[in-house]
């Protein structure tokens, strides 16, 4: 094999990539570029990343199909931490498959876990499972174990089975170890950080207390009936009524189920439901057909009975209600309520459900983008927002390094 | 030319914390290998590791009858083979992009990868002596009784063939089966090729045909 890309290729895979520059930084065949652009997307110069890494796939001859897709792969990776999804996947499925076809199988498997990981970002949870089903998982190096375990765990989250989360992030941790690259290593730690910060706050009988992941899991198996603001739902045992598209209905069962077993004043519903400073005759008015609307809604868990001076919730087979709140109020939870169901949404769809101006919409969104809760893709019309599936989860740039021996 | 299939008699490892072969050569008792950040030594008769010397060892390996020749990055090293100490250094003729390595005739004979080159190089002075073309990236290079041969591996397939020292026409061509790498190659005097098998990790003997 040749002699200074066997030493850079080295230096990579022990997560040295100043070092696989050293060796290479001034060659420009094909190898060299590939190596280099992997160095740099280590780096975080990802724009550099993706154009020499454009440049190798060119270099490459067609008779060196399996470097060729190795480096389709690398932009692939790129794509996904730089949250482009709308990278052509066609692609990335056809590199696979000559991987696979050459017996490269470690970075066939790369690309699975790729695909798998864009998928959860897109909160396609049980295409991401299907996906991960797909592959042929060993004997992996432990770079693509650590990757893999991640993987596992972001489903496993994003379904609220703890157990099975930290399962997998302690193979995770064990594998990272073996493949000695820091990097890795904290990405697994930051993984764990979520299992261990409280995801929530409970709100019941007037006292907050904060929930773990693990917590919030226990209260699905509960019995008690839960307005969910995660999701914008009520819900008790397996029956979910979802009012994400229906703000002002959800507005009232969440200060009715706020005051439970209280009952909530007629001033205090429009309050919270229409934010009307002066309530004049038509708000009561509107406030009859809306309790009206969510009586419907809610039969099947919950009556809303009328009060001397407003409205009361009367659940069905429990002797518990209970608010599930964001671990802090947000200044925009109603629009992060709608994106939490993790889908991407447009603006305009957004603007839709919250009965609001495109424009108001576009303030907030922009507002989360700067502090890092929501993010988008796509330009223009196509343009589409949502929230990280799994706060910092994925997010590193996880390129092994057995990327390019031959 | 003549073109017939790889007869492989022997396969040795894959070995424990061995992820790649890099290069081969063999002592007259020992076949060493390359693995990167070692050189080391089986025993071909029962393919267990004897010995090995911690040094950088990134491609072609060679041997005088006295001394190792190992590349590492963009430089030949001269290694006692008995001690294992670095006795001399000179630069690569590919400046890095350099493959496979053979001694013969007091000269140093590497190759190039992506030039599909062969130089013959003056083991004192790294000098470059002549150049020899070949038709493909060339992975490995070994000379017996006056017949250069190199491994090639383009297009994922490799073959070892035998070329015209003068004017690098392949003269004679044993193709490897698909997917199996040619990553050094030595010859060890007798009918016996040792082929290095790249990132699976093992060494191949390929049978030398007979002439007739």
């Amino acid at each position: 094999m040749e002699s200074l890309i066997t030493a850079a290729a080295r230096a990579l895979e022990a997560g040295d990539p100043l070092g696989a520059l050293n060796r290479v930084a001034l060659r420009n065949d094909a190898p060299s570029l590939a190596l280099r652009g992997i160095a740099m997307a280590q780096l975080g110069d990802l724009a550099k990343a993706k154009s020499l890494l454009r440049s190798a796939a060119r270099a490459f001859g067609p008779r060196e199909a399996v470097a060729r897709a190795r480096c389709v792969v690398a932009e692939a990776e790129i794509a996904l931490v730089s949250r482009d999804l709308s990278w052509p996947v066609k692609t990335l499925a056809a590199a696979r498959a000559t991987l696979d076809r050459h017996g490269d199988l470690a970075n066939a498997a790369h690309a699975g876990h790729i695909e798998a990981r864009r998928l959860l970002l897109l909160g396609r949870v049980d295409e991401a499972e299907h996906a991960l089903a797909e592959l042929i998982t060993s004997p992996l190096p432990p770079a693509s174990q650590v990757v893999r375990e991640l993987v596992i765990a972001g489903i496993a989250i994003r379904r609220l089975r703890t157990k099975d989360a930290r399962a997998a992030l302690d193979r995770a941790a064990r594998a990272a170890r073996l493949a000695g690259i820091p990097a890795l290593a904290a990405e697994v730690e930051s993984a764990n950080l979520v299992l261990d910060t409280p995801a929530a706050r409970l709100i019941a009988r007037g006292e907050e207390h904060p929930l773990l992941l693990g917590q919030v899991e226990a209260l699905g198996a509960s019995s008690a009936l839960v307005v969910d603001m995660f999701h914008h739902t009520v819900r008790m045992g397996g029956i979910v009524v979802s009012l994400g598209t229906r703000p002002v209905l959800f507005a009232l069962a969440r200060s009715l189920a706020q005051a439970w077993p209280a009952d909530v004043s007629r001033e205090a519903l429009m309050a919270a439901a229409f934010r009307a400073r002066h309530v004049d005759e038509s708000h009561r008015a509107r406030l009859r057909v809306e309790i009206g609307r969510l009586r419907a809604k809610l039969k099947p868990l919950a009556g809303v009975s009328a009060t001397k001076q407003g409205f009361s919730l009367t659940p069905r087979k429990t002797r518990d209600v209970v608010v599930l709140a964001r671990p802090v109020e947000e200044k925009h939870a109603t629009v992060l309520a709608l994106l939490s169901d993790g889908e991407p949404w447009s603006s305009s769809a957004l603007a839709l459900a919250l009965a609001t101006s495109a424009r108001t919409v576009q303030r907030a969104l922009e507002e989360l983008a700067r502090s890092n809760k929501v993010q988008s893709f796509g330009h223009g019309r196509a343009r589409r927002w949502m929230t990280p599936p799994v706060p910092g989860f994925p997010t590193g740039l996880l390129l092994p390094g057995p990327f390019l021996k031959t | 030319m003549k073109r017939s299939a790889a007869e492989i008699v022997r396969e040795y490892g894959p070995f424990a914390g061995v992820e790649a072969v890099h290069g081969v050569t063999y002592d007259g008792k020992h076949v060493w290998f390359a693995s990167g950040d070692k050189l080391n030594a089986i025993d071909p008769a029962d393919g267990k590791i004897a010995r090995s010397i911690d040094i950088a060892a990134h491609a072609g390996t060679a041997f005088d009858g006295r001394h190792l020749f190992q590349i590492a990055e963009d430089r030949i090293q001269k290694i006692d083979a008995a001690t294992g100490k670095v006795l001399g250094t000179i630069p690569s003729p590919g400046g890095g992009g350099d493959s496979g390595l053979a001694w013969a005739e007091g000269s140093l004979w590497v190759g190039q990868y992506r030039e599909r080159k062969i130089h013959q190089v003056d083991p004192e002075t790294g000098k470059v002596l002549r150049t020899i073309e070949s038709k493909r990236f060339v992975t490995g290079v070994t000379w017996v009784d006056g017949e250069l041969w190199h491994g090639t591996w383009e297009n994922e397939e490799s073959d070892v063939r035998r070329i015209d020292p003068e004017t690098g026409k392949v003269l004679e061509q044993l193709d490897l089966p698909a997917g199996t790498m040619v990553s050094g190659l030595e010859s060890d005097g007798g009918d016996r090729f040792f082929c290095g098998g790249g990132d699976r990790g093992n060494v191949r003997a390929v049978r030398r045909p007979r002439r007739s």
